[in-house]
């Protein structure tokens, strides 16, 4: 009888270890109103060490306005913010207003509000119409473009000089000049191409949109096509003659560009905030911005815009939201908001406010060719984290065929 | 019954707690594993047994078991005689034992993420101290280091390094507890019949410390079977499955594909995975019986 009591023990003991790993959840206070207006949840994620305070301002500059609105804020890393959101859902506890990326799953589920419900028409119509299309569930919209972001090409001047290489604009000119930096040696690398699974899915599209290929549409996901396997085997074909970093298939995107910073990456695709990094962290490094290059040289990039979503609840706050938004998008709160996080503003008025910039022109330029992931693809997720956990494995003895499939079938699968 | 009733306002307070923190997400897991939950974290009715289908169906299921397998058994192995070996030294009196036993406790104390990522950060290529040392030392020929954390064997292996590593202090501990514990007149007496050194630790020491052992070994299997972070941070960015194990699977499901309901599956397994070991190892090793 004693050893039955112990082996209860000891099934205790692992009973209370092993869950807890998948124990966690159920989490999520919604603060208490003070007064007996309305209370707005917002749900955020935090893009750099200073989105808390951006986001206090905001909310104090619109409680001062709207004295009975009291908005709760918080903010979640980008890891986490996912896990969170699903958490709140399942517990009854979705929040008001919530910033993330993708949201066809939400409108699926029939959750959010249609944007149009919840904003003014005048705000509405601010709003660059191809970003607004990008947030069209079935022809309806139901996220508000929040910030946007488009990548270039960051050149390391000195490098390229060094080695007697042109700034590519095709890819053979790429593969070219890639080469040559590489073959200066010292551990210089001549294209950074990060394929771990940080973003791969960005890299990706990079390469396979660049071939002419696509991720899709809004009803389907196409990854195993012809045309996307031009790109993937072109990024086999820079591996394997030495033109990029060693391990690129486990190489993170964030990681590398310091690297690229400390000056010893020829060539890496970057985003608007890197200008800012490399000012900080590197303000000696000679280098230009230019488009990527593609396949025959046609000018293109890839556009990631995340948004502002409103979930339905109780259905009660659409008053509030609405002054919410109006308040937030109105040009002398929103555009601040933009240039401090060093993106690019999704609205018309905000473009025209920041026509002068000059660090952020060269991406102002190509935003108009920009291409978009299919996010209102509910499957868009499960692509995205097929790419994240297997695009990196072109970086092995896998066929560029075989990676493709792979991805493809575990889209299918959902 | 009375006194059962009687303990009730006692034990009620430990009951509920048990209950809440431990039951009930068990329970909570058990029937998440049977529904289709969407990937906002809706529940769409159940499903019976196929998420265990689709887990158990997957191409890389059978090579992240064996693989969870090595890794228990290595991990658990090494820390168990590197800790044999600490006790053993620390059971020892010499100049300056006190400091080198808070040293001992120091992998205990810090957070076994930080921990992780220190090693993550010294094995870098270009400015990872680690693989400087390496390239200076001459080992490593290609100027920015090698990539171990970039590839599934070397970054496995050196994740098992680290948990053993973190694993070392409470076993050690734990031994060195048993070891206080062996009356100094047995190993007198073995020395008095002429045993040796050797022969002494193995045939009168290490027996009177099989419950210190065996109760180490049993928590580390069950706190290295669960262990996720290591291998999180070690092996997160390689792209493909040759480097995980359940638990890190799980995450895969839960933080990336977001399928709630086949984490919870594939956690069951694991689940019962560990309580069958548990299970096994109680009825053959009697850790808790006295010697």
């Amino acid at each position: 009888m004693a050893q039955y009591r112990r082996l209860g023990g000891i099934l205790a003991i692992a009973l209370a270890t092993t869950t807890g790993l998948t124990a966690c959840g159920f989490g999520g206070s919604t603060g208490e109103a003070t007064g007996d207006g309305t209370t707005l949840d917002l749900l955020v994620p935090s893009y750099s060490d200073a989105t808390q305070g951006l986001w206090d301002d905001v909310i104090a500059g619109f409680e001062e306005e709207n004295p009975d609105i009291d908005v709760n804020l918080q903010v979640e890393s980008w890891d986490n913010l996912e896990s969170v959101i699903a958490t709140k859902i399942q517990g009854g506890e979705a929040p008001d207003i919530y910033n993330g990326g993708p949201f066809a799953g939400f409108a699926e589920d029939e959750l959010l509000y249609p944007v149009d419900e919840v904003i003014s028409e005048e705000t509405y119509a601010d709003f660059q119409p191809t970003f607004l299309e990008n947030a069209q569930v079935g022809g309806t919209t139901y996220g508000l473009p929040f910030i946007a972001s488009a990548r270039a090409l960051f050149v390391n001047d000195a490098l390229l000089e060094e080695a007697g290489a042109e700034v590519p604009a095709t890819w053979d000119e790429l593969l070219e000049s890639a080469k040559k930096v590489s073959e200066l040696g010292g551990g210089v690398a001549g294209y950074g191409m990060p394929l771990g699974s940080e973003e791969a899915q960005a890299e990706a599209a990079v390469w396979l949109w660049g071939g002419g290929g696509s991720f899709g549409d809004a009803e389907q996901i196409t990854i195993d096509t012809p045309e996307n396997l031009e790109g993937a085997e072109f990024i086999k074909t820079m591996i394997d003659e030495g033109a990029t970093q060693a391990d690129a298939g486990a190489t993170d995107r964030s990681p590398l560009f310091d690297i690229f910073v400390q000056g010893k990456v020829g060539m890496q695709v970057g985003l608007p905030p890197s200008v800012g990094q490399i000012e900080s962290d590197n303000p000696e490094l000679e280098y230009s911005i230019h488009p990527i290059p593609t396949k025959d040289g046609e000018p293109f990039t890839l556009g990631v815009a995340d948004h502002l979503m409103a979930f339905q609840n109780d259905g009660d706050k659409q008053e509030a939201i609405t002054a919410f938004f109006d308040y937030f998008y109105s040009a002398d709160v929103y555009v601040p908001w933009v240039q401090a996080e060093g993106f690019l503003p999704t609205t018309l008025s905000g473009s025209e406010q920041l026509a002068d910039e000059e660090a952020l022109a060269p991406f102002l330029d190509v935003l108009p060719d920009a291409q978009f992931y299919p996010t209102t693809n509910p499957d868009w997720n499960a692509a995205d984290s097929a790419f994240k956990a297997l695009f990196g494995q072109l970086d092995g003895n896998k066929s560029a065929k075989d990676v493709l499939a792979e991805i493809q079938t575990q889209v299918d699968e959902g | 019954m009375k006194d059962l009733l009687k303990a009730l306002p006692w034990i009620g307070p430990a009951v509920a707690l048990i209950a809440a923190v431990v039951l009930f997400p068990v329970g909570l897991m058990f029937w998440n594993s049977t529904r289709d939950i969407s990937q906002s974290g809706l529940d769409d009715g159940g499903v019976g047994l196929a998420n265990f289908a689709t887990v158990v169906g997957f191409q890389y299921f059978w090579p992240i078991l064996g693989r969870t397998v090595i890794w228990v058994v290595v991990v658990v192995g090494c820390t168990l005689l590197g800790s044999l070996a600490l006790a053993a030294l620390l059971n020892k009196a010499f100049p300056g034992r006190r400091l080198v036993r808070m040293a001992v406790i120091v992998p205990w104390a810090a957070s076994v993420v930080m921990t992780t990522l220190v090693v993550h950060y010294g094995l870098e290529p270009y400015f990872g101290i680690i693989n400087s040392f390496l390239v200076d030392v001459g080992l490593i020929d290609t100027p920015e280091g090698y990539g171990w954390t970039r590839h599934p064997g070397t970054a496995f292996a050196w994740a098992m390094a680290v948990a053993v590593f973190v694993s070392l202090p409470f076993t050690t501990y734990t031994i060195l507890a048993g070891l206080q514990t062996v009356p100094g007149e047995t190993v007198e007496a073995a020395r008095i019949d002429g045993a040796s050194g050797v022969r002494t630790y193995f045939s009168v020491v290490l027996p009177q410390l099989r419950g210190a052992v065996s109760v180490a070994v049993l928590i580390n299997i069950i706190n290295v079977f669960n262990s996720l972070p290591i291998l999180r941070v070690m092996t997160g960015s390689i792209p493909g499955y040759d480097a995980d194990t359940v638990m890190t699977m799980i995450f895969k499901y839960m933080q990336n594909q977001r399928q709630i309901d086949l984490a919870s599956a594939l956690s069951v397994i694991a689940f019962l995975v560990v309580i069958g070991i548990v299970a096994i190892y109680v009825r053959v090793v009697r850790p808790l019986e006295e010697v």
